[in-house]
């Protein structure tokens, strides 16, 4: 405590000098009955080194993925970030500067900001994108009350919006949180068995606001069926789709293929999953959409001298200016992840991209191709996948994952914490992290553990 | 228009397309029996027109506009409301451990164990602290906590068939975000004007609070930095109506440990932990906001939170302490806000900043409350010295600020035509960070100033000292500021109107 005051015991000296006797005077304006009475009930004051050993302690009390053979996923993907992103990222010109109301100091982050958007924009293939929002969730249910502000007048369904039953419910309940208070309704839309999009239920969704699907879609299942989707629900929905950015690497870019609206987890370029947060929410769209978007955008501008420069701009969309009229209530964003975002991709590049998802997508291929010889289990979905999808194991997926655990195997995601009356389905997922080794130790694990459901059945 | 000069830099990402392939060489992929294929349809025909960079390029791309940025390391940041302190480094390390960058929140309670009571300790540290029942840390950014709390006070005006509350009172002097959130969750807003001391009015309150309110929005400290005595009796009004309180935790640096949104009467209150706290700001994010609130609200939190009990059969103890620790959701949960369990990585980096204080938080808030004292002091005594004190006023008239204060430059505008921007940018010229300026809008040319306590007395004298001087440019001068930063000023009304939101690549 003592090395982050530098007035401690220059109190009085401060004191004297405003004509004040003691530190109670500063607050002689608080009234007696709301004053704490006695000191926090809190633990003693601890050093640096005291902080950094109980953190090593409790923090090692937690199971790293790094530290056992991992196949969760699910929405959180953990590539490999390359050395420099940590070490530029902790510049402390970045790393402590505020939102950037004054340009003139702030042309680094303003800069890398606007790139950040043109990085965004040409991976989805949008004219416009935002500096961020907190994370794909958030990103999603912004988009829905964005299209129906966009689309209500002309709309035959007013305030609806349509969502795929996939959805993973964490991220539906978001969405309702959002969508709430704007009295807007959510309906889903159904699958086939083979988990792509039912084309004949997107039909009820024309003439709703928007449509909110996935690409690959929750299971895992890349769904060709979502190039169809604008032509069915026409220019007056939105075409929403979520994507995985790394996927993009090689899988068409939706706007594209019509997306209107392009959102997204960017966690997997540049970021490490820290348990679920700080990540960044992609946001990009094209122009109808741009006035009545959330969020900060930089533009490019110029100096009094004519010299390129950066500045945040539209602003009056924002809660600063319009208050309760904003299209968002968004001030505080995740702007530095998107900055290791912005520098995961920079230094990738466009080919180190198609690398990045071909790696995913050939450990996928991998897993695939032993899973569906290993006994007792089965690939649900006959379908592409990109870097994770759905198997059918014996017994229950709880049980399953257990058993795997204690064999130091991370086994993936329980499909029952989504859709509970799955039970035995355990969704998969490989990264550019996934050795051949970790799929044989898998496969050798779910083959005991079907020889035991075999001896139990 | 002209091209930035960068020196030897790349000045610009998307103007470098050289040789190399990528910045990042990967390992071979994993081999495979058949290729990975997608689907005719939805492969990627054209990838995407990224810049191709060495990783020398990139480091030093990076570095170049690093340096065109100002941060708190750089220097003194005095941006009113934003609480912008030093971040101390050891929190960035930990924040770096596998234990809490590589984890993930699906996983089992088991893994967990040092997350959850690491959770455990900051929701009571808060509750402790803000005199609230229950804590969840889900929301990731302070409006997002505000957001949240009304979410929970309207289900919780709905549940008990309370169907005609349907307005939350804000006063005029309040942050954007406020009316913002309780808009987006479906409210009607009610402003109220403050006093000409601007301070809450109680006249404007009672006409206004009745079988309608569902709550009522207030920080405190206010916006300009002054405690709202009449805060118990405001609580009184809205209760008496039978309305909410919500406490915005934005100014809670202020009064930790001295009073708590608890005793002065509120039942919700949000933290923004990345100001209270710390958790670098990183140019406009992450942050997190918190909230806690009173028991009759707690099963609406968003879940899970962290709770804890004696470990049964089959529950190993761990290396934590004698509890097992593990999730909860509230009966009556709003739902989530964010996909996961909240901003953890920022927790975690406010566990470490809290740790280091302890109970002697008080300790920082009264240094912050004496710093912003004492550079109000310094700056009225410069500017004496160097006779420009009739060109500004106080914000508000008042004996003692809290942890900021407000200036007004009116008399300079109608005087000289200087604006608070001008000053603002005079500031910018001579090294320092400027402060908030035009916010609270109540307060005509109002520059919003707030030191924080990690700001030395010398700094806080050198300060005041620039501040005098910059009153003593004449205002032609001062409207060409800055003419020492990497830009001059920034033609904003071009950048609306020109849009350029992207690099132009070929189109």
């Amino acid at each position: 405590m003592v090395d982050q005051l530098p007035n401690l015991g220059r109190e009085d000296e401060m004191l004297k000098a405003m004509g004040l006797q003691n530190m109670e005077d500063l607050f002689s304006d608080i009234p007696d009955d709301v004053r704490f009475k006695g000191p926090l009930p809190l633990r003693p004051p601890q050093s640096e080194e005291e902080i950094l050993s109980d953190a090593r302690r409790l923090l090692g009390a937690n199971i790293s993925m790094g530290s056992r053979t991992s196949f969760l996923g699910a929405g959180l993907y953990r590539n490999y970030i390359p050395a420099s992103v940590f070490q530029l990222v902790t510049r402390g010109e970045f790393l402590t500067a505020y939102t950037p109301y004054q340009p003139e100091v702030s042309q680094g982050m303003l800069q890398a900001m606007w790139e950040f958007q043109s990085l965004i924009s040409e991976l989805v293939g949008l004219p416009i994108a935002n500096l961020s929002l907190y994370d794909g969730s958030t990103a999603a249910a912004e988009a829905l009350t964005c299209a129906v502000r966009v689309h209500n007048r002309k709309a035959t369904q007013p305030n609806t919006v349509y969502v795929s039953s996939l959805t993973s419910p964490d991220k539906m309940s978001v969405m309702e949180n959002y969508c709430q208070g704007a009295e807007i309704t959510i309906k889903t839309l159904e699958h086939n068995d083979d988990g792509t999009l039912n084309l004949d239920s997107l039909n009820d969704a024309a003439g709703s606001c928007g449509v909110y699907l996935e690409q690959p879609n929750p299971l895992g299942v890349l769904d060709e069926g979502l190039t169809k989707t604008k032509e069915i629900v026409g220019e007056h929905t939105a075409l929403i789709v979520g994507v995985q950015p790394v996927s993009l690497g090689m899988v068409e870019a939706p706007g594209h293929y019509g997306a209107d609206i392009v959102v997204g987890e960017g966690q997997p370029l540049g970021s490490p999953v820290t348990a679920g947060g700080p990540l960044y929410g992609i946001f990009a769209c094209s122009k109808p959409y741009l006035r009545l978007m959330p969020g900060r955008i930089v533009g490019r501008s110029v100096d009094v001298d004519g010299k390129e420069a950066y500045c945040l701009t539209l602003s009056t969309r924002e809660q600063h200016i319009r208050r309760h009229r904003a299209t968002s209530n968004i001030c505080t964003n995740e702007t530095l992840i998107a900055l290791m975002g912005a520098m995961h991709m920079a230094l990738l590049g466009p080919d180190g991209l198609h690398d990045l998802a071909y790696r995913n997508a050939a450990a996928c291929q991998k897993a695939k191709e032993v899973l569906v010889e290993t006994p007792g289990v089965k690939i649900v979905h006959d379908a592409p996948h990109f870097n994770e999808f759905a198997i059918e194991i014996e017994g229950s997926a709880e049980a399953c994952l257990a058993y795997l655990d204690d064999n130091g195997i991370i086994g993936g995601f329980d499909l029952g914490r989504w859709y509970p009356s799955i039970t035995n389905q355990i969704l998969i997922t490989t990264t550019d992290q996934t050795t051949q080794q970790d799929i044989e130790a898998l496969s050798a694990q779910l083959s005991m553990w079907t020889s035991h459901q075999g001896v139990s059945a | 228009m002209d091209k930035p000069s960068g020196g030897e830099c790349l000045s610009h990402l998307f103007n470098h397309n050289g040789a190399p392939n990528t910045g990042y060489s990967q390992p071979p992929s994993i081999e495979t029996a058949t290729k990975p294929s997608i689907p005719a349809g939805l492969v990627r025909r054209q990838r995407a027109r990224w810049p191709r960079l060495s990783e020398p390029e990139m480091v030093r791309h990076y570095t170049w506009l690093s340096k065109r940025n100002f941060g708190i390391d750089t220097g003194f940041y005095p941006l009113g409301s934003c609480t912008m302190k030093h971040n101390p480094r050891v929190n960035e390390v930990i924040a770096q451990l596998p234990g809490i960058a590589d984890i993930h929140p699906h996983q089992p309670e088991h893994h967990l164990q040092g997350l959850l009571s690491i959770y455990y300790e900051m929701q009571h540290m808060l509750e402790v602290c803000a005199g609230m029942d229950q804590v969840t840390l889900q929301p990731v950014a302070g409006a997002q906590g505000e957001f949240t709390a009304v979410r929970c006070i309207q289900e919780y005006f709905r549940l008990k068939g309370d169907t005609k509350r349907t307005k939350v009172i804000v006063p005029d002097s309040a942050h954007g975000t406020n009316p913002a959130s309780a808009a987006m969750a479906g409210f009607e807003i009610v402003e109220i004007p403050s006093r000409v001391d601007g301070r809450i009015d109680l006249d404007a309150l009672r006409a206004v609070a009745d079988e309608t309110t569902a709550a009522m929005m207030i920080t405190n400290p206010n916006t300009l930095g002054l405690f709202e005595a009449d805060i118990s009796e405001a609580s009184k009004i809205v209760h008496d109506a039978g309305g909410q309180m919500y406490y915005d935790g934005a100014n809670f640096n202020a009064i930790l440990g001295i009073t708590s949104p608890g005793l002065m009467g509120f039942d919700a209150v949000h933290f923004n932990l990345h100001k209270t706290f710390s958790q670098p700001h990183g140019g406009g994010g992450p942050g997190s906001g918190p909230i806690g609130v009173k028991a009759h609200l707690a099963e609406f939190l968003p879940g899970p939170l962290a709770d804890r009990r004696a470990p049964t059969a089959g529950e190993q103890s761990t290396a934590v302490d004698e509890f097992w620790y593990h999730w909860r959701e509230p009966a009556h949960s709003i739902g989530k806000v964010q996909q996961w369990h909240g901003n953890a990585g920022a927790v975690i980096r406010c566990w470490a900043y809290y740790r280091r204080y302890g109970s002697g938080l008080t300790t920082m808030s009264e240094h912050a409350v004496l710093n912003a004292n004492y550079l109000r002091y310094a700056i009225h005594k410069a500017a004496r010295d160097e006779g420009v004190d009739h060109l500004f006023v106080d914000g508000a008239e008042t004996d003692v600020a809290k942890h900021e204060f407000t200036l007004s430059m009116q008399p300079a505008k109608e005087q000289f035509g200087i604006s608070a921007m001008d000053v603002a940018k005079g500031l910018l010229d001579r090294g320092y960070m400027a402060p908030t300026v035009y916010f609270p809008l109540v307060v005509p040319e109002c520059m919003m100033i707030e030191p924080t306590e990690t700001e030395s007395k010398d700094t806080l004298d050198t300060f005041a000292q620039h501040f005098a001087e910059v009153l003593k440019v004449d205002a032609e001068t001062l409207h060409a500021a800055p003419t020492t930063t990497p830009v001059r000023r920034v033609d904003e009304v071009y950048a609306a109107r020109n849009l350029c939101l992207r690099h132009p690549f070929d189109d």
